[in-house]
């Protein structure tokens, strides 16, 4: 009794250990080209048309214009000549692997083995089922994403990626089927999906072999004797028993995409419509490689003349599309852009890792941190880097040096503690010189010296300096930090004690 | 009663007044000082704001506020000062235990800028310092102003040249700070709810031995014997003995 129920947990072991999902996008050439327009299709006959066999030919074509009769491989005229409204896109293969890498950005968040296919791609959901409750759930959210890029997909689930592929029905999965349901419906497989050379299929005919369960009953040895060994190699990859060599998805090391309108864009507000979708996109991007921006680029072209770029600044944690659209258009109110765009780019190549989100015991998320970096980033914006700084310290002596003024892009330290000397709150950016008449300092109004002298000196090698610094105040109460260079006995007021 | 959310909200308004019932007003931060808490009914009011005129640049009047820096530093807050008269000397800031990177020094370029980002960093729940170095604001900026302090958890300082006194102000609280003699700063209360205005306090800003120097013994009260010119600019004998009494 124990053997079968050895065997049971084996191959209980076994699905888990790979479950492939193929999606196959049968659309995608046009939802690729539909994409990247401006205004959106309209709900009519579509397709898509390349040069195929010396003339121009269907390549793909939605359900409206299948319903028209419109096919792939017919000729462009045929199809014109059946249904005289269908919109005829060109082909863009470049859009096409765009789309394909958005998609495969998406399906990153569901399997961290995605691989992209010619027109799908392959997840490795194995080991996936816990991180998000369940299969079910897992295809449901993968679907409902895939469903908001406006993209029809269908699915397949096989226990390798080309058996995956080739039990790829007409709808999406909503649960995951049985091993025992792959199994058979694998083996129910007509013989002409399997990858193979057109003799080949001609000797699958004259064995009068139908299915691909036909086939795997036979015995290896025969097999491998009478096919070559191509056919070995595809039959092993169907089986998983050999590893798949296709190359697996990473994100790339930088975000750089763009929108195209050839007709132009005329005004601000037309342009954030694109915008809006480039980040999207970015924000996709982000999302998958699990970290933040901290600067993004745009890139404005004209049809004719010099492009135009705006760089934004982040602190952080401005991961939202919409803040960030909102702090793009704050941006772009003070940009000068040419009278019509035609090309819109966004780029983004300086990232940090998201920090692990903390929550607190009532599982309120602490977002104290958020709100200023929001605000720096708001006045970042639409005051621009140079209105906003941040007093720094730094390890010298005369006190011009050691307080300083610094971006606030720039990390500072504040661990050092000086002198016990008074020292005042205010510096005057310039030193500005006493007059000194009849004994009496002057400075606004008569100044009295209370305490000092503290003498600080500059470093000898860049300037010679030597200064007696004194605190004074006035008749007001005011007080000053004032001090004597010792070369020229000139006196200067350089702080206030506010 | 239809009236009631209505009437609710208007109670939960800072700057709605309610006569003389002065346990209703509680959200104060403490400023740090007793005999100013004092004056203040508490302490300075959050979700408001406040004006301090002062008289005079260098009287304490930063010192002032350091205690209310450092509490909200430490809450994780910014704090944002809006044009700032002169530039604020880190290593003091340091010395008075206020982070740096909690400090955010922001220039405008024209009064619009201004109270663009006086809002912005009101509304990001930032502590403001503003100093109005360019005309003094007109009342409905300062109106916007203090709307935008009702929803901040802060409060909002703005420092006034003595000429702003003239004008109304929308300010919650009103002071006019000026000195008599160093270290001691006087306070005049010009405008706070449930108290007259013309109360008075005097504040030491901290218990800094100063030490008087007999004016005689200082180098600029002396003539200077003639010496021969030497050719390194050396300190004199008689100057260093002077330094060291």
């Amino acid at each position: 009794m124990k053997e079968p129920l050895a065997n049971i947990q084996k191959q209980t072991h076994q699905i888990d250990h790979d479950i492939w999902l193929y999606i196959h996008l049968p659309q995608l050439a046009i939802e690729a080209v539909a994409a990247n327009l401006i205004t959106p299709l309209k709900d009519g006959p579509v397709a898509v048309a390349s040069v195929q066999r010396n003339a121009q030919r269907i390549n793909c074509c939605n359900l409206n214009a299948k319903a028209w009769g419109v096919e792939p491989l017919l000729s462009l005229s045929t199809a014109l000549a059946i249904c005289p409204d269908l919109t005829v896109l060109a082909k863009n293969t470049h859009q096409e692997q765009q789309l394909l890498q958005q998609l495969a950005l998406i399906a990153y968040r569901f399997s961290p083995n995605v691989i992209i296919d010619t027109d799908g791609l392959w997840l490795d959901l194995s080991g996936c089922a816990q991180l998000f409750n369940g299969y079910s759930n897992l295809l449901k959210k993968l679907y409902t994403q895939l469903s908001a890029q406006s993209i029809i997909a269908v699915s397949g689930v096989g226990k390798s990626p080309l058996a995956a592929k080739l039990l790829c029905g007409h709808e999406f999965h909503h649960y995951l089927p049985s091993k025992l349901e792959i199994q058979h419906a694998l083996l129910a497989t007509t013989l002409n999906k399997l990858p193979s050379t057109a003799k080949q299929q001609q000797n699958f005919k004259q064995l009068g072999l139908a299915t691909i369960g036909d086939l795997l009953t036979l015995p290896r040895s025969a097999l491998s004797q009478r096919f070559n060994s191509d056919l070995m190699n595809t039959l092993q990859l169907l089986q998983g028993e050999k590893p798949s060599l296709l190359r697996h998805f990473k994100p790339a090391n930088e975000f750089h995409d763009k929108i195209q309108n050839p007709q132009g864009l005329y005004n601000k507000e037309s342009l954030l419509f694109p915008m809006k979708t480039l980040l999207q996109r970015l924000c996709q991007y982000l999302m998958a490689r699990q970290c933040y921006s901290r600067k993004i680029v745009w890139q404005f072209e004209p049809l004719l003349g010099n492009q135009q770029s705006m760089s934004i600044t982040l602190s952080g944690n401005n991961h939202g599309w919409s803040s960030l659209l909102s702090l793009s258009r704050l941006k772009l109110e003070r940009l000068e852009l040419p009278r019509s765009i035609e090309q819109i780019s966004l780029f983004c190549d300086q990232f940090m890792v998201m920090p692990g989100l903390s929550f607190d015991l009532f599982g309120d998320q602490i977002t104290l941190q958020e709100n200023t970096s929001e605000l720096i980033d708001n006045l970042n914006a639409r005051l621009g880097v140079e209105a906003l700084s941040r007093p720094t310290i730094n390890a010298e002596h005369l006190p011009e040096l050691a307080g300083n003024i610094a971006s606030i892009e720039k990390l500072i330290g504040s661990e050092q503690q000086l002198g016990q000397a008074q020292k005042p709150l205010w510096l005057l950016p310039e030193p500005a010189p006493v007059r000194l008449h009849n004994r009496q300092l002057y400075w606004r109004k008569p100044l009295t010296i209370v305490s000092g002298p503290e003498r600080l000196c500059g470093n000898w090698w860049q300037s010679e300096q030597q200064r007696d610094y004194y605190l004074a105040c006035d008749s007001k109460g005011a007080r000053y930090w004032l001090f004597r260079e010792s070369t020229s006995k000139q006196w200067f007021v350089h702080g206030l004690f506010a | 009663m239809s009236n009631e959310p209505l009437l609710n909200n208007l109670l939960l308004r800072q700057d709605t007044w309610r006569g003389r019932n002065r346990s209703l007003r509680r959200h104060v931060i403490a400023t740090g000082n007793e005999n100013l808490d004092r004056l203040l009914l508490g302490g300075w009011p959050v979700s408001a704001l406040t004006e301090l005129v002062t008289q005079q640049d260098g009287i304490g009047e930063l010192s002032l506020l350091l205690p209310t820096v450092k509490h909200y530093a430490s809450e994780n807050k910014l704090c944002v000062w809006l044009d700032p008269p002169y530039q604020p000397y880190a290593p003091s800031l340091v010395n008075e235990g206020v982070p740096l990177d909690k400090l955010l020094i922001v220039r405008s370029k024209n009064s619009k800028e201004w109270l663009w980002a006086a809002e912005q960093s009101i509304r990001g729940k930032a502590l403001l310092f503003a100093w109005a170095n360019r005309a003094q604001p007109r009342y409905s900026a300062l109106r916007k102003l203090q709307l935008a302090a009702t929803e901040s958890l802060a409060p909002v300082f703005l420092f006034s040249p003595p000429n702003a006194l003239k004008a109304h102000s929308p300010a919650l609280l009103r002071l006019e700070l000026e000195s008599l003699e160093p270290n001691i700063l006087s306070v005049t209360l010009h405008k706070l709810r449930g108290k007259m205005p013309g109360a008075k306090t005097q504040i030491t800003l901290g218990e800094r031995t100063t030490e008087r120097i007999l004016l005689d013994k200082l180098p600029v009260n002396i003539q200077y014997p003639k010496m021969p010119q030497t050719d390194f600019p050396l300190v004199q004998k008689d100057d260093i003995q002077h330094l060291n009494t």
